[in-house]
């Protein structure tokens, strides 16, 4: 018991009559409930200022500044012209992807190999994103997709990059949605055996072709092994160029800052850049590219104005 | 005690010849005997110069840094200008004509950190104060830890969690377009920074002397009249420091704000301060994202490490600031004795009553430029009536309305704790199997399991520690037992503080330019061991010095009285009992080393499946792994979470052996 109000003492600091606890009770409440008041009032304010966005803003995504996607976009549909500046950069197709799945209002563009059904891939012009509008060149947005090697290929990275140029590597590039360069030559394994090593870097755009194509060679050649890191096509540039990978993936050709890093440029398929919205959006099936530039230049910010 | 030893210490240039003296005395000297003693000198001798060069490291490290980051960046202030560079105000180096203004990057990182401060500072100050002054014992051996917790949650799973969460929460419950925004980069940043201002914080109020406290009470004060009016105010030197450690960490962060900021492309100023909902890109982000594809020697690439080099300037400066009052304080606990001001009292509040205007009417111009008339209207007059409150409250009503506003902060922490927690074992819980763990991943990791992520960073981690153990113990050794406090241990200190301070995105960069080009490495497992080797070297100095510190001085001097050499006296009877210390900082060295992205992504890490064979091989590594699955693999939502949870566990498993050991040797060794 002693030990009890020593406790209370110390906590409250001196002892109190019950009349002016209870004085003292009354005052609390008071003040805590004028206090939560003012919290409420406040938190009404806060949430009052800020605006909440009328109709169906349009959320503009894209690639960034040094992706080799995104420099085609720019100099093909934006005609060189600044973007928007609420222009959201991600550094992957599967960024833009992801964030269009998760935004109803965004748009975005990625590779025709990272379309499906969790967005809704537009039409340009009303022609659709497929592999045979992009050979027979109606597709407008369409571009070349490489591999580099220090001088030219020798050895193992020559048969690797024939395997792909040819018609058994060519299938492979379309089962990963990309689309094939016209080729009717075959490859012929018989009697030749490699074996080594043989390092490939670059282009997270590219990857994917040439992750499938080692598993199918490296069949092939039971001796050998391959190592496919997706680095970027800056970086697999480099890398290429320093002699530390073999062979450098790229989404876009060589810059003028490395035309002296004496690469030979092999193409090994096309992509087509397809424009994807959230399923949630009906407002648009079609976009002229004027259109999307205007999107993308940020004259037209809300959906609303497709309707 | 340190003293007394510091002032043997003098003869230390001696002290193999010093130790020998009774032998000499004795008998005459043989000429083995010469030889055995001169040999045990030189052994003695090399033994500091090995470890004076360790000492050293941490400079060395920093100094290169600044030195390749220098050399990178150096030609964009050529091409572009250093002022257009500092003040442009639209970062696009693709565009035509290119445009290498860093202006907006800066606002964005300093907005960023400014909600995030507004966020942790009260929310830590507040935990601080209840950790240190109000939780009973009970209480504070489950808080502190919980806060700890929350250090060790990498940031990429931070990231993560905002990304799927916080920002479709955002999106959702604010009716916004997008909710990647400053907001969800203040409110994380804010999160991540709570740890670091509480523990600082809470070590500040914790070394205030107990007899201000109970003289407090003696003079009649409540608890909060106490804790507000004189442990506070006593503590704020300390408070401020971890303040701006806090800040240094925040802008320095890279992963989290990344994933959640929006990075609007050529960098944005908000229109207003409301405009909480804007994206916003930061120097870090802008690393993050532009730096795995440019093309080497470009511009775009020298621009970016000036972004680096201006990233870097920015935390030193912070980390300088805290070290300067940290300094400060120490010196004032140490000669409690206070320099007499020369202004008087009448001056000094007239100063802080302009002060105190000047805020306000600053405050009133920033809400009524943002906000407009009528809600500047409304807050002034909730702040009048907050005020007019306070005047109004007696001691004890004051007592209960504080200390309900510290137990919300509190619970809010561990509210916030808890929710991050809950979210990812949930849903990383279905995911994570045997299989999971055993298997390599397929169809870009959709499906399959981790095992090469796994073992990467076992890689990483145990080459990173192989490397950081050595030097910085060394180090540690050097400064605590070779040496007395003076320059050379200053500087070699404030190396290693800088090293702390340095943003992992930096080390990252620097390990780009020096191993992976300069040394011609490529991406490669060393390159990236290295590379962390760095960044954890200051956490392994700084614990090992408390270590050694902790170890008594009369050992060392009967030790030394034994006829023991310095080194045999290290070796032999300083360092077992200071093992345990050392281990759990090697511990906490690892646990960061296990979670960091940065750092490893422009020099080790691919994505990919292949477990190295060699050093000059890249790896997969955990964060890497999650990273990317959360950012560019979609419709792989169970292995992300499957992910998130296996390096949550791993890491935090990791902190758990640390603090384990840490509590195991506090109970069981009593001097």
């Amino acid at each position: 018991m002693v030990n009890k109000v020593y406790i209370f003492t110390r906590v409250v600091g001196c002892t109190m009559s019950s009349i002016e606890q209870k004085r003292e009770q009354k005052k609390f409440q008071q003040i805590m409930i004028a206090l939560i008041s003012i919290i409420a009032i406040f938190s009404i304010l806060g949430s009052g200022c800020i605006q909440s966005q009328k109709g169906f803003p349009i959320v503009v995504v894209g690639r960034d500044s040094a992706s080799g996607s995104r420099e085609f976009f720019w100099e093909y549909v934006m005609k060189k012209e600044n973007f928007s500046v609420f222009y959201l950069e991600k550094n992957s197709n599967g960024g833009i992807y992801q964030s269009v799945t998760q935004t109803p209002g965004a748009i975005g563009y990625v590779g025709l190999g990272y379309v499906d059904n969790g967005v809704k891939a537009l039409t340009i012009n009303n022609i659709t994103a497929n592999p045979a509008n992009v050979l027979s060149g109606t597709y407008p947005i369409a571009r070349n997709l490489y591999v580099f090697t220090k001088g030219n290929a020798t050895g193992v990275a020559k048969e690797f990059i024939t395997f792909i140029q040819s018609t058994e590597g060519q299938v492979i590039v379309q089962e990963e949605g990309f689309v094939p360069i016209p080729t009717t030559e075959t490859y012929n394994s018989t009697g030749k055996s490699l074996s080594g090593i043989l390092s490939i870097g670059g282009s997270t755009t590219v990857f994917p072709i040439l992750e499938k194509a080692k598993e199918t060679f490296m069949i092939l050649y039971p001796g050998l092994q391959i190592t496919v890191s997706s680095t970027g096509s800056g970086a697999g540039i480099t890398a290429v160029g320093a002699g530390t990978v073999d062979i450098g993936m790229s989404s876009r050709d060589l810059k003028s800052s490395e035309s002296n890093l004496g690469l030979v440029k092999y193409t090994i398929a096309s992509d087509a850049i397809v424009l994807i919205v959230n399923p949630e959006n009906t407002y648009v099936d079609n976009l002229s590219l004027a259109q999307v530039k205007a999107i993308y230049k940020g004259e037209i910010t809300n959906w609303n104005e497709f309707s | 005690m340190q003293q007394s030893y510091r002032g043997r210490k003098k003869t230390e240039e001696d002290v193999g010849k010093e130790d020998w003296k009774p032998l000499r005395s004795e008998k005459p000297q043989q000429p083995f005997k010469k030889f055995f003693h001169s040999k045990k000198i030189i052994k003695e001798k090399s033994i500091k110069t090995v470890l004076f060069l360790t000492a050293i490291s941490a400079i060395i490290v920093i100094f290169s840094i600044i030195i390749f980051l220098f050399k990178d960046g150096y030609p964009i202030f050529q091409t572009a200008g250093l002022w257009e560079f500092l003040s442009g105000t639209r970062w696009n180096p693709t565009g035509e004509p290119p445009l290498y203004g860093a202006f907006p990057l800066i606002v964005g990182t300093l907005l960023v950190t400014l909600g995030a401060m507004i966020v942790a500072i009260p929310l830590s100050i507040g935990s601080a104060i209840f950790i240190s002054e109000i939780a009973t014992p009970k209480m504070k051996a489950v808080i502190k830890p919980a806060i700890e917790l929350l250090a060790g949650i990498p940031s990429v799973v931070y990231g993560f969690f905002g990304l799927i969460v916080l920002t479709t929460w955002l999106r959702i419950s604010f009716s916004q377009s997008s909710g990647e925004s400053w907001l969800a980069g203040s409110l994380l940043l804010g999160i991540m920074a709570i740890p670091t201002i509480t523990s600082v914080a809470e070590d500040a109020i914790s070394s205030v002397p107990r007899e201000f406290k109970e003289g407090s009470f003696a003079l009649g004060a409540t608890r909060w009249q106490t804790i507000s009016k004189v442990i506070v105010p006593s503590a704020l030197s300390g408070i401020t420091a971890g303040i701006i450690l806090g800040i240094g960490r925040a802008i320095g962060e890279t992963m989290a704000v990344m994933m959640v900021c929006g990075n609007p492309t050529y960098g944005l100023i908000p229109t207003s301060i409301a405009n909480v909902f804007a994206p916003i890109k930061t120097l870090t982000a802008t690393l993050g994202i532009e730096m795995g594809e440019v093309a080497t020697g470009s511009n775009h690439y020298h621009a970016l490490f000036g972004v680096a080099l201006l990233l870097l300037i920015i935390t030193l400066v912070v980390n300088i600031i805290a070290t300067i009052i940290l300094n400060r304080l120490k010196e004032k606990q140490r000669s409690p004795s206070k320099k007499k001001t020369h202004l008087s009292i009448s001056i000094k509040q007239q100063i802080r009553k302009t002060l105190v205007f000047t805020i306000i009417m600053l405050c009133v111009v920033l809400l009524l430029s943002s906000m407009g008339i009528l809600l500047t209207a409304c807050i002034g007059l909730v702040v009048g009536a907050v005020y007019y409150l306070r005047k109004k409250v007696s001691a004890k009503t004051g007592q209960r309305i504080a200390f309900i506003a510290i137990a919300v902060a509190i619970l809010t922490v561990i509210v916030i704790l808890g929710v991050i927690l809950v979210y990812i074992i949930s849903n990383g819980a279905g995911a994570l199997s045997w299989e999971f763990l055993s298997q390599g991943p397929s169809n870009l990791g959709r499906s399959g399991g981790i095992y090469p992520a796994i073992i990467g960073t076992l890689y990483l981690v145990s080459g990173a520690i192989a490397i950081a153990l050595p030097l910085g113990v060394g180090a540690a050794i050097y400064l605590i037992e070779y040496t007395r406090e003076g320059r050379l241990t200053k500087i070699i200190r404030a190396g290693a503080d800088l090293l702390n301070g340095t943003p992992s995105i930096v080390f990252g960069l620097f390990g780009f330019a020096f191993f992976v080009l300069y040394l011609r490495m490529g991406f490669s497992l060393l390159a990236g061991q290295i590379t962390i080797a760095f960044m954890i070297l200051p956490t392994i100095i700084r614990t090992t010095e408390e270590a050694l510190k902790s170890v008594p001085q009369s050992l060392r001097e009967g030790s030394l009285a034994l006829g023991a050499t310095k080194w045999q006296t290290i070796k032999k009877v300083v360092l077992p009992p200071a093992a345990p210390g050392i281990l759990t900082g090697a511990i906490l060295g690892i646990g960061r080393a296990a979670g960091e992205t940065a750092p490893i992504m422009f020099t080790a890490v691919v994505f990919s499946s292949f477990i190295p064979q060699s050093f000059v091989e890249p790896v997969n590594a955990l964060p890497f792994h999650l990273y990317i699955l959360a950012t560019s693999i979609p419709n792989s939502a169970r292995n992300q979470a499957g992910t998130a949870l296996a390096l949550l566990l791993l890491v935090i498993g990791i902190y758990l052996v640390a603090v384990l050991i840490r509590n195991h040797y506090q109970k069981t060794m009593k001097w």
